[in-house]
């Protein structure tokens, strides 16, 4: 009697376990939609579940020539992760707003899903189909080839096959969102190499596994040594897997913590969450500057305000944007498209900038642009 | 004469602690001559050590409070997650009344996420006693309900008034070395250590430690000279929720000072390997947590000393090679408590 109940409450706890685990951030994919709408989502920002209302109108909808359907697939990681997923989110929602698409997104929760999340977006006659990250690269580039009709656009996934001579394996509608992460890093570097007083920057990063983590690591290495031959670095790669590397806050935080107490006063933090936590410590000590990744972190980690001098950004929403519309007006640019990099306004700390810096920053930028610097950082 | 005085002091020393009373010895030799080559270093890796195992060392301590009373609890690593979540929107929420100052707030957060961690051991003490289930199973729901709960209500934007910020012991915190890594430290580290004294007076030199372990290791016996098999079991699994619940807030209250989904990643599941390398003691554990904690601030070291020749990845091995090497050599045989894990059955 009792162990009948006993595995009744197991079998019950179980489930409501996996339900929640399942429906946690929101829409899991549209398949699944009405289930996931009916789930109370008052705990969501409702401005992010566009699309999640009407589940059953969509498919209709997207079969037709005139509704632009734009789907967003993400890496490991949340559509609100403050920084990259969110970014190209953003593109997306753009789209929306100024093209009248109909968008929606796939949180994959296991890198083992890729190919199954493009498929859900591709079966249900998705136009354009975006999917974030450099570990999504081979999937889409499948996929790419199964749905000629569709055209996929990959974040930070360079596309090798434009650089050899066969062209058996050449897409026509597959576009790599690329960007010189060395140039934006490159410009951190610089900025971290005038501030500092102690002559030691950090960077605590999240995996050399990600080849944009180490561009952004070479690039701001060398844009500190331009400006300050003499100077020292401490970075670090957080010693982990693709799956903790970049949600391991309390890592990023000693680290940095760390790297402070060996007298480093700035710290990069690179690494998405990993870094998140860095940017927090370092806002708690004194006298020691940070500088965010991808996106401008002032608005997204308001607990770094007292450190963030600026961030390292990739403008990923303009690039999304940009390949949505091409696609749109029928020119569709695949191969590699470079998107554009650039420090983030220094907002509050504009003053302990000084106008000698800035007008050096303005200079490496045009250098950088024009080619007469070069951040030295070549990936094979 | 006394008769003890026939036996060299060094001997006596030597018989009572052995082998790990030279280790010890060395490990300070080590720490000395490191300092005197270089300061910085030496003080930022023991600070980065002694942060590195807070978590470890209550998750450690949750895990041997209840598993000598004979439950076992794989769930540490949801009741710290769970417990770091609902402190930190306790936190959010309790800043945003505007009531109560910023330290009141963290004070008053910390208190509701070790509830969180309390609640959590009771719900696991229940599947585990008055259900008599598989504790595994107990807390491998309590791991799932945890991940699910929190991924599910976690909202993106909350901000904070601010974290637990160190607290320099006065003259103290001024001792070279010393003083920064054990003097300087936030609320939860000075309580860690602390609790890791009162759990080891509690367990082995008092009434209640003498029947917690008796249930632990012959709840028979302990059944039939009236101590109260269930509830003992029912308590201390509930405190043991407590310590858990104490290291969840340490990471969003004190350590990071956000949420962030899935944070804890594995501490909890790394203190359950510290709590039985330690042999299920609380200077064991401690032990054992600084070590892994030492090891993960060196990995950190190498790489900021740079121009490593070999994948950083080798290096990120170091604390677990580390536990490998010591728990085959060093710690020797390490025995659970006998009533682990079976469900007590009144005759």
């Amino acid at each position: 009697m009792l162990a009948k109940r006993s595995y009744l409450v197991i079998l019950l706890m179980l489930l409501l376990g996996m339900a929640l685990v399942a429906c946690s951030g929101g829409a899991a994919e549209p398949a699944a939609e009405e289930s996931a709408a009916e789930e109370p989502m008052a705990e969501e920002p409702a401005a992010e579940e566009p699309a999640a209302e009407e589940p059953a109108a969509e498919e209709a909808d997207c079969a037709s020539e005139e509704l632009l359907c734009v789907g967003l697939v993400t890496d490991v990681g949340e559509i609100d992760d403050k920084s990259f997923n969110q970014s190209a989110w953003e593109g997306v929602k753009r789209a929306e707003a100024e093209l009248g698409a109909k968008v929606d997104f796939i949180e994959t929760k296991d890198a083992k899903d890729y190919a199954a999340n493009i498929a859900l977006f591709a079966n249900n006659d998705y136009d354009i189909i975006v999917t974030v990250g450099f570990a999504m690269g081979e999937a889409t580039a499948v996929a790419a080839g199964e749905y000629p009709d569709i055209d996929f656009i990959g974040v930070d996934q360079f596309q090798a096959w434009m650089f050899d001579d066969d062209t058996s394996n050449d897409f026509t509608n597959l576009a790599g969102l690329i960007f010189p992460e060395d140039k934006s890093g490159f410009m951190a570097g610089a900025l971290a190499g005038m501030l500092t007083k102690s002559n030691t920057i950090a960077a605590v990063l999240g995996t050399d596994l990600v080849p944009p983590v180490v561009a952004f690591k070479e690039g701001y290495e060398a844009g500190a040594a331009y400006v300050n031959p003499d100077i020292n670095f401490i970075s670090t790669y957080h010693p982990g897997g693709l799956d903790v590397a970049f949600v391991d806050p309390e890592w990023g935080a000693s680290t940095a913590k760390q790297a402070i107490d060996q007298g480093a006063d700035v710290v990069f933090g690179a690494g998405g969450k990993t870094g998140n936590g860095a940017l927090i410590e370092v806002a708690s000590h004194e006298g020691v500057f940070c500088i965010g990744v991808d996106t401008d972190q002032w608005e997204t980690v308001p607990e770094a305000h007292p450190c963030l001098v600026s961030s390292a950004m990739k403008l990923i929403t303009p690039g999304v944007f940009d390949l949505i519309k091409a696609s749109q007006d029928g020119e569709f640019p695949a191969g590699n498209f470079v998107g554009e990099v650039g420090l983030a306004p220094f907002h509050d700390l504009d003053s302990m900038v000084s106008d000698d810096i800035k007008a050096k920053l303005e200079e490496i930028d045009a250098g950088l642009r024009d080619g007469s610097i070069e951040t030295g950082y070549n990936p094979g | 004469m006394e008769t003890t005085t026939s036996i060299p002091i060094w001997k006596r020393i030597w018989d009572r602690l052995g082998i790990l009373g030279a280790i010890i010895i060395l490990v300070l030799i080590g720490i000395v001559v490191s300092f005197i080559q270089n300061q910085q270093v030496t003080t930022a890796v023991l600070s980065s050590t002694i942060r590195q195992s807070t978590p470890l060392v209550l998750g450690a301590l949750c895990g041997l409070i209840g598993e000598r009373t004979g439950i076992i609890n794989i769930g540490i690593e949801g009741q710290m997650l769970m417990a770091a979540f609902i402190g930190y929107l306790a936190n959010v929420y309790i800043g945003q009344l505007g009531v109560f100052s910023v330290g009141m707030t963290l004070f008053l957060a910390a208190l509701i996420g070790i509830a969180t961690g309390a609640l959590l051991g009771l719900l696991l003490a229940f599947m585990s006693v008055t259900l008599k289930m598989d504790q595994i199973i107990g807390g491998t729901v309590i791991n799932i309900l945890a991940i699910g709960i929190t991924g599910y209500f976690y909202q993106v934007g909350l901000t904070t008034q601010g974290k637990l910020q160190p607290i320099a012991l006065g003259r103290l915190a001024d001792i070279p070395l010393v003083g920064p890594v054990l003097f300087d430290n936030p609320p939860i580290t000075y309580i860690t250590l602390i609790l890791v004294v009162v759990v080891h007076y509690m367990l082995f030199y008092t009434r209640w430690g003498l029947r917690s372990r008796a249930v632990g290791e012959y709840p028979s016996a302990a059944d039939t000279v009236g101590i109260n098999v269930y509830l003992m079991r029912y308590v201390n699994t509930t405190i043991a929720g407590g310590f858990a619940g104490l290291a969840g807030v340490f990471l969003t209250l004190e350590a990071v000072g956000s949420f962030e989904r899935l944070m804890t990643n594995g501490r909890g599941f790394v203190a359950l390997a510290v709590m039985i390398f330690g042999k299920w003691t609380p200077f064991g554990a401690w032990g054992a947590a600084l070590l892994f904690g030492f090891a993960t601030a060196m990995q950190t070291q190498f790489q900021f000393m740079g121009n490593l020749t070999i994948p950083h990845q080798f290096i990120g091995m170091l604390p677990y090679l580390l536990t490998i090497v010591v728990l085959a050599g060093f710690v020797g045989r390490s025995r659970p408590p006998a009533a682990e894990g079976i469900p007590y059955e009144k005759e």
